[in-house]
């Protein structure tokens, strides 16, 4: 027993973000569903599910919390570095302003800037390569689904 | 069973014309290339070119449909192997493995094994059709609530297949999707979790859900990637390896066999299909390997179940269209379309007074299932290039694919958006070890299963005794436990008996 209270405790924040972003939207959509209505025909599937989701939440709750003994505490146990994140996040962001954007700026534009900025982001530095690419790409993926899909795609340039 | 004089018909309707033969390869073809684009479904690419077939005769108009249909079938396990993008909900368990062996660099086995698996799922499947065309159909106008809601519950069964890792992280993302595969007004007319967002009305886009949570998000996973596989030398697009890989499939003739038996079964299911067909097929398939655990990290058995399973699905769909005249999904509604654009109604008549014509689209799908043999072999040869294409270059472009796609299904904002929102869930969840697959199929189920288990609970009131009256779904639980009863004991058996050899050993050594 001595052995398992030794070591400093380790909090993995992400994981207890995500599971917290779950439990918020399975209660949040619980307390909903509750109060459009009481009836069994609303609530047959999604009260049940949604406790044993939060069950779920409660199981998995304490791998969150590791205790790790002091020179493994010290050793850096991330998996990405730093910059490598922030390459994600910055293209996750880069992919939501684009989506947003499709209508408003039309698919062709926002596609030519997030295809170019995403493929910056990825890695490739020669800057005639990334707005030929980018410019070739976008007009055949525009033409391209304009010719398959029934409805249009807003566009600005093209 | 077999209409003799039907038969001997239908091969002289087959060899009089040429017609009836010329539509095959560009069918398939059509099939293939828009089965691979994702956001392109069966049913879209058969909806564009149905407004073609009006200047055809009924059976080459008939076929060519059918010939996309198999090479969309088929299609969609392109995208699924090598950028874990499931073209269709069809392909979702080719993902599981299929990817990745693509990304151990077998890119090029994974997809002779699917093709291989394809074809011959296809072939057994309209074998099996011959025969059963009549019992099949009889058997469907049976089905009940209660049966689809035991039938959606058996694809529940993957999750506990999909855990990974930690069980509780398994469960927990499996129930997180049949929740927010519940989102939307349900059957009986209640709006739960729109927000106030209108399209959401009809619940989460599924396929756009599907591509965000399992391509979107390992997309972002490989940023800090330079390609898709990292050995240079496993990078080789190898027609061997391809026919390997076909070669592989016919060493497995009994997961084909359960996988084609299953594809008919619930692919005849008007509403259930081929979506469900590949995970219950996968599930089977992992429950009774002996290398079970291994599945999910790159198994051949894994594609072959999936796409024996989805492949013949075409089969029982077909049956339940021709038979009875229901449209099963969106493919076949759209044949239905075809019959009704040459005046033609479906249905039991159709098949008392035409046996002929029916014999003859089953034939020429055997056809189909060989020529898709050779067509695919070279589809899949140039669409294997994609592993050579720099990540830099892949991860935006596929990123806007999926985008157009998403657009496409759903003609509106909303498919783009909700793949953003799960592409970054599930780049959270991938991150965090949790099966983005369970989540997956709970939001393929929950809608299923929400409706099923409310119908149930309407025409039953409640009373718990109405499960003893329907003899269908008691067959179906009664199987379900027969199959999970079965493996426990054979994997108890196992472990007694490396038990007992380990023991041996250990006397041996002292």
């Amino acid at each position: 027993m001595k052995e398992r209270t030794r070591g400093r405790l380790v909090v993995d924040w992400g994981h207890l973000a995500l599971l917290t972003f779950i439990s918020g939207v399975v209660l949040a959509y619980l307390l909903d569903a509750r109060a459009t209505s009481l009836k069994i025909n609303n609530l047959l599937l999604v009260e049940p599910a949604a406790i044993i989701a939060l069950i779920f939440v409660a199981l998995v709750l304490p791998q969150c919390f590791r205790r790790v003994s002091e020179e493994k505490a010290a050793e850096p146990v991330r998996k990405e570095t730093l910059s490598e994140l922030g390459k994600v996040a910055a293209l996750a962001a880069a992919f939501g302003a684009f989506v947003i954007s499709l209508e408003t700026v039309g698919f062709d534009v926002a596609t030519f800037l997030f295809t170019a900025f995403g493929i910056y982001v990825c890695g490739e530095r020669k800057l005639w390569l990334i707005l030929l690419f980018s410019a070739i790409f976008t007009a055949v993926i525009v033409y391209g689904y304009q010719m398959l899909v029934p409805f249009p795609f807003p566009l600005r340039v093209l | 069973m077999l209409d003799l004089s039907a038969i001997g018909s239908a091969l002289s309707i087959l060899s009089s014309s040429y017609l009836a033969w010329v539509y095959l390869i560009p069918g398939l073809l059509i099939g293939l290339i828009f089965g691979a684009m994702p956001g392109i479904s069966i049913s879209m690419a058969m909806a564009i070119f149905l407004p073609v077939t009006l200047y055809m005769d009924f059976l080459p108009a008939v076929i060519f449909l059918t010939s996309i249909y198999t090479g969309a079938g088929f299609g969609g396990s392109v995208p699924a192997v090598l950028m874990n993008i499931p073209g269709t909900s069809s392909a979702v368990a080719t993902t599981f493995d299929g990817y990745p062996m693509a990304r151990q660099g077998k890119h090029s086995q994974a997809l002779g094994l699917a093709l291989a698996a394809s074809v011959l799922g296809t072939l057994s499947s309209y074998v099996l059709l011959l025969f059963l065309i009549a019992p099949v159909s009889a058997v469907v106008l049976k089905m009940g609530p209660l049966e689809m809601f035991a039938i959606a519950i058996w694809g529940m069964m993957l999750l506990g297949a999909l855990a990974g890792a930690s069980i509780w992280r398994g469960l927990l993302a499996g129930v997180f999707g049949v929740l927010l595969g519940t989102v939307g007004m349900n059957t009986a007319g209640y709006i739960r979790g729109t927000m106030g967002i209108p399209w959401l009305l009809d619940g989460v886009p599924t396929i756009p859900a599907m591509m965000g949570l399992l391509a979107a998000s390992q997309l972002l996973n490989l940023i800090n990637t330079h390609y898709l596989i990292e050995d240079e030398a496993d990078r080789k697009i190898s027609f061997a390896r391809i026919i390997e890989g076909l070669k592989l499939a016919f060493k497995y003739p009994t997961i084909i066999a359960r996988g084609a038996g299953i594809g008919v079964i619930i692919g005849a299911i008007p509403g259930v299909g081929s979506s469900i067909s590949n995970l219950i097929s996968y599930a089977e398939t992992r429950r009774n390997a002996p290398d079970g655990e291994t599945f999910g990290k790159g198994n051949p058995k894994g594609v072959i179940a999936a796409e024996a399973a989805n492949s013949s699905s075409e089969g029982g769909a077909m049956a339940t269209m021709l038979a009875l005249g229901i449209p099963g999904g969106g493919a076949s509604a759209i044949l239905l379309a075809a019959f009704a654009m040459h005046n033609i109604v479906g249905g039991p008549s159709f098949i008392g007074h035409n046996k002929d014509i029916v014999y003859a689209i089953i034939f020429s799908n055997f056809a189909q299932a060989v020529l898709l043999l050779f067509v695919g072999l070279g589809f899949v040869y140039a669409a294997s290039a994609v592993v050579r294409v720099p990540l830099r270059f892949l991860i935006p472009t596929v990123l806007v694919v999926s985008t157009f796609g998403s657009y496409a299904i759903e003609g509106a904002l909303s498919g783009p958006i909700t793949l953003f929102v799960f592409a970054v869930i599930g780049w959270a969840m991938v991150r965090y070890n949790y099966p983005v697959a369970a989540v997956v199929v709970g939001l393929l189920l929950g809608r299923l299963l929400e409706a099923n288990l409310l119908r149930t609970w309407q025409i039953s009131r409640g009373d718990l005794g109405y499960a003893l009256e329907r003899p269908g779904a008691i067959l179906i639980f009664g199987l379900m436990i027969l199959s999970i009863g079965l493996t426990s004991y054979s994997r108890w058996r196992r472990k007694r008996a490396a038990a007992a050899a380990a023991a041996s050993t250990m006397e041996i050594g002292s």
